[in-house]
């Protein structure tokens, strides 16, 4: 379900059946980057738009959690996510996000961090970029129905 | 409405309020867009739309179709690839289903479930359909699978309207 009213409305109505939440993460920059974060954003929008798709009934899709790469502390934001979560009754947790610096707070994150290489879409070929994507998205597919059957 | 002479005042109040007027009809008609039940809205103004697949190349097992169209939905317009299960069943009718759990809302996909072959299998609660449709009792779906119009044009595949399982 996406983060939306009618979505959300029906979120609450059948909690029970929603015990995964999944939270796209991507870094943003004046600098240097900002080209390569658009991309990391844009691919990551697609990719997580697709998974929702496919898994709609079960899952909450939260809207990108976007952090200055620089100068904002990663702790702090698991901190507030923690007490956050701990409030709810989910009980699959996926952070989705292609920036490896998050590789270093795995163990810290309360749920799985699922690492995405991003995709340069922009440098592909239409037809190209959409096997691509599928590829991702099967993987990520793959992932989740897995840590659900455990 | 009644019909009323229009007063220069009124006249005035209504060319004032008229740029307004066209934001407010903007707003509201996505609304009206969003209440009309999905089910019953063509999938892209009415018509039928062609997919990539050959009629004569489809066979008793079902397989998966993709189209693409572009989607008006509320405020944004964009270019969406739908999927639908297509086979031909035993009086040579070709059936066409729609892919999307009638729990809520996952996508379906044939034959995954290794315990339960020969179905449709809905990875999110385990729901399940029998080849034509319609839902496994005691399992999480409590309705068929929605069904598409379909129509052959120059030996391929268009798919219409997705309408409501008969045998619901
Ligand atoms: S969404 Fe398909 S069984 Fe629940």
């Amino acid at each position: 379900m996406k983060w939306n009213y009618k979505e959300v409305g029906l979120y609450q109505e059948s909690k029970e059946y929603v015990d995964s939440l999944i939270i796209p993460m991507n870094p943003i920059s004046f600098g240097v980057q900002m080209k390569h974060f658009s991309s990391m954003h844009e691919f990551m929008g697609i990719l997580t738009m697709e998974v929702e798709k496919q898994l709609k009934g079960r899952l909450l899709l939260m809207p990108e959690l976007t952090y200055w790469s620089e100068g904002q502390d990663k702790a702090d934001l698991i901190e507030i996510w923690k007490i956050k979560l701990a409030e709810t009754d989910f009980k699959h947790v996926f952070w989705i996000t292609s920036d490896s610096e998050w590789k270093r707070y795995e163990d810290e994150l309360p749920g799985s961090l699922l690492w995405i290489p991003s995709i340069r879409l922009e440098h592909l070929e239409e037809g190209q970029a959409r096997q691509m994507m599928n590829d991702q998205v099967h993987q990520m597919l793959d992932m989740l129905t897995q840590s659900w059957n455990k | 409405m009644s019909k009323r002479n229009v007063s220069r005042r009124q006249f005035l109040n209504y060319t004032l309020t008229g740029v307004g007027g066209f934001m407010a009809a903007g707003i509201l008609m996505p609304m009206v867009r969003f209440a009309v039940d999905p089910v019953l809205k063509a999938s892209a103004s009415g018509g039928f739309i062609p997919t990539s697949q050959k009629v004569s190349e489809l066979t008793a097992e079902p397989i998966r179709v993709d189209y693409t169209f572009d989607q008006i939905d509320g405020w944004y317009e964009s270019q969406v690839t739908n999927t639908a299960w297509v086979y031909k069943a035993d009086d040579g009718k070709i059936v066409a289903l729609s892919p999307v759990c009638k729990h809520l809302g996952c996508t379906v996909a044939w034959n995954t479930d290794k315990e339960h072959p020969e179905q449709f299998f809905c990875p999110c609660h385990n729901g399940r359909y029998t080849k034509n449709g319609v839902n496994v009792p005691g399992t999480p779906p409590i309705k068929p699978l929605d069904v598409y119009e379909t129509q052959e044009k120059d030996g391929i595949l268009y798919l219409g309207l997705l309408k409501p399982h008969e045998g619901a």
